[in-house]
């Protein structure tokens, strides 16, 4: 058996949502599994089914060390400085 | 138009066949060999017994006494559909002979002049492509092990006679009448040939037998068909008047 990820999007702008996953012994019969796991209800009007192993996985340290405070930025200071510079040349 | 008693007998038959083997396929909830299994083999019970009622609701308005409440030689169900098939060699062999019946059966009342029974051949005949794909595609990957070859065949060579019977029932007048535009014989012809060839890919060859074995058609039950139907009409006997 093989995992496979499956992906439905519904019709619209919303993109490819993750549904979860199945176990398959080929893709014919990941397709009708995935299709019956997560898409009998009209769930979505496309899916993706990916074997597992080919999803490439990022380093969770480097994602980590991502989180820094700067990149947290909602642009409030930028606004309020934004704001002075221009009441001042006013 | 006012069917006639050939064209009732017809949908009755089939109607009772899909309701033993929507009720007999849904033996296998949360029990089934593995969970992606399991929920494609139980919807397909859901998707047959939908077929049942779509049916019985042709020829009646109390739908649950025409399912549950006739005397067991008054069902009209091929023992195929009735048989238990407890062991999932056997329920795998099944399905996939059944609905390959089914879809011969839906396409020639696709264009009845019954209309009503043409619309609901329609619907059916949609859902029938992922029935037949579903069983095919599980059957032929367990073909191709020995493992498989060796649970599987004694199994088709055993079930596979009893399909015959799907196509027992009379269609006198009924092409005639428009109700029906395959002849039971063609429909028969088609089915065969298919799950010789089918079947013929992994070097099993069956033998159909010179003529129908079974008499489900005629009111008589297979043994199987007292448990199954026990089991289907549990919830009416406790309470006559539940409702769901």
């Amino acid at each position: 058996m093989k995992t496979y990820e499956v992906f439905l999007k519904k019709e619209g702008k919303d993109p490819f949502i993750h549904a979860g996953s199945v176990d398959a012994p080929d893709d014919e019969m990941a397709l009708t599994y995935a299709r019956e796991a997560y898409g009998r209800r009209s769930e979505g009007d496309q899916m993706w089914v990916v074997l597992r192993c080919n999803v490439l996985i990022a380093d969770e340290v480097e994602l980590e060390m991502a989180d820094r405070t700067h990149k947290h930025n909602d642009g409030k200071l930028v606004a309020e400085l934004r704001r002075t510079t221009l009441s001042d040349q006013s | 138009m006012v069917p006639s008693e050939e064209a009732r007998k017809l949908v009755l038959s089939f109607a009772d066949d899909e309701l033993c083997v929507g009720q007999n396929h849904s033996w296998w909830i949360a029990i089934g060999p593995f969970l992606e299994e399991d929920l494609a083999f139980t919807s397909i019970a859901q998707d047959e017994l939908g077929h049942a009622r779509a049916l019985y609701s042709l020829l009646t308005d109390d739908i649950d006494h025409l399912a549950y409440g006739r005397n067991h030689s008054e069902y009209r169900s091929a023992h195929i559909a009735e048989f238990l098939c407890h062991d999932w060699s056997s329920a795998l062999v099944r399905h996939v002979l059944h609905d390959m019946a089914e879809q011969i059966r839906w396409s020639a009342l696709t264009n009845s002049s019954w209309t009503a029974l043409g619309e609901t051949a329609q619907r059916a005949l949609a859902e029938e492509n992922f029935h037949i794909q579903h069983g095919l595609s599980l059957l032929r990957r367990l073909l191709s092990s020995d493992e498989g070859q060796k649970r599987l065949e004694p199994i088709v060579l055993s079930l596979a006679p009893y399909g015959r019977e799907y196509f027992a029932d009379c269609d006198e007048g009924l092409i005639d009448d428009g109700l029906l535009t395959i002849s039971m014989a063609d429909q028969e012809r088609m089915w065969v040939d298919q799950v010789l060839e089918t079947f013929d890919d992994f070097n099993i060859s069956v033998d159909m037998g010179e003529e129908t074995q079974s008499s489900g058609r005629s009111g008589i039950r297979s043994d199987d068909f007292a448990t199954l139907h026990d089991e289907m009409t549990a919830v009416i006997q406790i309470d006559p008047n539940a409702q769901w």
